[in-house]
């Protein structure tokens, strides 16, 4: 097997010097480049940690992250952003576009924190919000646009330096049905074209049961790792799946469409991930 | 430069405290530039004023009334100091001014007048007469004049140090600026004072001089002193006979730097808070930035880049409404004998500017700091 995109080992992390609170326990895991994974679990449950953890936003407190074959465990914080900025594109529930700046301006930046001109930049620009359906509204203030296309313009924007990896936190959070559908044949369509890996935190099952591969956390540990394959898409949106367990952190192969709905308390919970 | 066109795109779209910090920096440097200013040329002008038209450095015998030799030796070491503007060999007595029971005690300097002129600019000074000292003339001041009703062309009796009278036509009257040295002072010939004092050709009772530079008149003084043609006479020299004068400089200077130090600092801690402020407020932007992969360092410049926007527009503006206040209050003084011209100084003014520049740039270090340790993983949990 090629060497993995991502490669989580034994990732844990805990807050706190005196009162401490254990969020992350042991998480090993392997992204290859190209998947199209989610990570499901309660609120509190640690899945946004795991993210951050992946994402080179925070550190671990114990384990490594290796993300393209750059072990990150002792990287500065100088290196973790370059890392960042070369391989990952993020997409928060909050869009966290710069309100100082354009559309365009906007999705040009992470190629400006490259080093990159911005006229060097603005072709690529063009395409990707070409590819998301943004044409025309490159000169808008990111205020002037609706809560929909603010994420988009944030989908944009991660994509701008074609990363291997494209890390998304609740990113239909606050978003209306409508917008919440399109967001994630958008993530499906460009996971197709351009073989980005996906990998989409969300409390929503039925997100998840979109998504190739899930990994359930369930206080603080990967309590099961899911292989999905799409076989067919149904009018209505419905999947039909073809069941692949890989592995549980438990050890026991469970079929993905019986895991998940073998814990209905979480789906569609409104509680929002940590 | 990404920091840079950042920190200019904050800045524009938070119009109203940019132009706040700029008019702060703005206004402590007008302050500063008017103030230096102002006391500068005060100065210059309380100096000039005091021994502007007097010697500022006198040589003259080791004993008190013995003759002084204006050797080619002692010329050539004065003109060799370069410090030294115009040296003007002279003869003084002093003399009893009778007019009938009335008699007033009178310093009598003898030379000549264009010489003289270099130094006393008595011609400069003429209030009525002709300036001129022909071999039995004097040029008595305004206020001694005045107390002794005297005009030009008058004749002035008086009683010499040898106790013989003599009578002076009063050629000209001066008014030096000052009424000590209008009432005490008056000028005579050089020939006539020889023949006074008994003196021969090069024999004179001392050598009055200017500096250039003021404030190096000790300098000058002590050169002098170490020169082979000045053994056995004595320099002394303005600072030495005006140390109140010196002492009041002193205390003005001292006053003036700590205004402007504490404007100064007032300036700072504005721009500092203000600065943080907006640190504050534009947290959210900076830990996306991060999380997109901005550096540390590159994002702290943006405040520091901030501050140099914000210095260099603030001090401009500042330098320039320090220089309107300047042309101000010398227009508004152009008629005015009490008020002086103030002249602004280019060193001052660009010290004035960099200091500017440089105090938004200090007070921007904490909010620089504060940035760049930023972790974006406190923006992205905080949401």
């Amino acid at each position: 097997m090629a060497e993995a995109l991502l490669h989580a080992e034994d990732l844990g992390k805990t807050y706190g010097a005196v009162a401490k609170t254990v969020a992350l326990t042991a998480v090993s895991f392997d992204l290859q480049g190209g998947e199209f994974a989610s990570i499901i679990g309660q609120s509190g449950s640690g899945k946004s940690t795991l993210l951050n953890l992946i994402g080179l936003l925070d550190t671990p407190t114990t384990g490594r992250v290796v993300l393209n074959g750059h072990d990150t465990a002792a990287a500065s914080r100088k290196q973790r952003a370059a890392l960042r900025n070369d391989f990952i594109g993020f997409v928060f529930q909050f869009h966290y576009l710069l309100p100082e700046f354009s559309v365009l301006e906007n999705v040009l930046m992470p190629g400006r924190i490259a080093g990159v001109s911005a006229a060097d930049l603005r072709p690529r620009a063009e395409e990707v919000l070409a590819l998301l359906g943004l044409e025309g509204l490159e000169g808008k203030g990111a205020n002037d646009l609706s809560g929909g296309q603010k994420q988009r313009v944030a989908i944009a924007r991660a994509l701008m330096n074609r990363p291997a990896l494209l890390l998304a936190d609740e990113p239909t959070g606050n978003l209306d049905t409508v917008n919440t559908k399109a967001v994630y044949e958008l993530f499906r369509e460009l996971n197709r074209e351009l073989g980005t890996a996906f990998m989409i935190v969300t409390h929503d099952r039925s997100v998840a049961q979109q998504t190739d591969r899930i990994l359930e956390v369930q206080d603080g540990m990967l309590l099961q790792d899911v292989r999905n394959s799409y076989v067919e898409r149904g009018p209505t949106g419905e999947t039909e799946l073809e069941e692949e367990t890989e592995r549980g952190s438990a050890e026991q192969a469970e079929p993905a469409e019986a895991a998940l709905e073998a814990r209905p308390a979480a789906a569609g919970g409104p509680a929002p991930s940590v | 430069m990404l920091s840079l066109s950042i920190a200019a795109r904050f800045l524009r779209k938070s119009p109203a405290q940019s132009i706040l910090i700029a008019a702060g920096i703005a206004i402590g440097i007008g302050v500063q530039v008017f103030l230096g200013s102002l006391i500068t040329s005060l100065q210059t002008s309380l100096v000039d004023q005091t021994i502007g038209n007097s010697p500022q450095l006198i040589v003259q015998a080791t004993t008190a009334g013995a003759p002084l030799d204006y050797t080619s030796g002692l010329q050539l070491a004065m003109k060799n100091e370069p410090q030294i503007t115009t040296a003007v060999p002279t003869r003084s007595f002093s003399a009893i001014f009778k007019k009938g029971a009335d008699s007033a005690p009178l310093q009598l300097i003898g030379g000549q007048l264009t010489q003289l002129d270099t130094i006393y600019d008595i011609s400069g000074h003429l209030t009525s007469g002709t300036a001129q000292l022909g071999a039995a003339e004097v040029m008595v001041g305004k206020d001694f004049a005045e107390a002794n009703a005297l005009k030009a062309g008058d004749t002035a009796a008086f009683v010499l140090p040898d106790g013989k009278p003599a009578t002076l036509t009063v050629s000209g009257v001066f008014d030096s600026g000052s009424a000590a040295a209008n009432s005490t002072t008056a000028f005579v010939d050089g020939g006539y004072a020889a023949g006074v004092l008994g003196l021969g050709a090069d024999q004179y009772t001392a050598v009055d001089a200017q500096v250039s530079d003021v404030f190096q008149s000790k300098a000058v003084a002590e050169s002098l002193r170490a020169q082979p043609a000045l053994s056995g006479l004595k320099v002394t020299e303005w600072q030495a006979a005006n140390a109140d004068l010196l002492s009041a400089l002193r205390s003005q200077s001292s006053s003036s730097y700590m205004i402007q130090f504490f404007v100064l600092i007032a300036v700072a801690l504005g721009i500092a808070s203000t600065l943080a402020i907006s640190a504050v407020q534009k947290t959210r932007q900076i830990g996306i930035l991060k999380a997109m992969g901005m550096k540390d360092r590159e994002s702290g410049r943006i405040f520091l880049w901030q501050a140099a926007i914000l210095g260099v527009s603030g001090a401009a503006v500042g330098v320039g409404g320090g220089l309107v206040l300047i042309a101000l209050f010398t227009f508004a003084g152009r008629n005015s004998a009490s008020l002086f011209p103030i002249h602004p100084q280019v060193g001052f003014v660009v010290i004035s500017f960099v200091v500017g520049v440089l105090v938004a740039m200090v007070s921007s270090l904490i909010p620089s700091r504060r940035t760049s340790k930023l972790d974006p993983i406190e923006v992205i949990q905080g949401g």
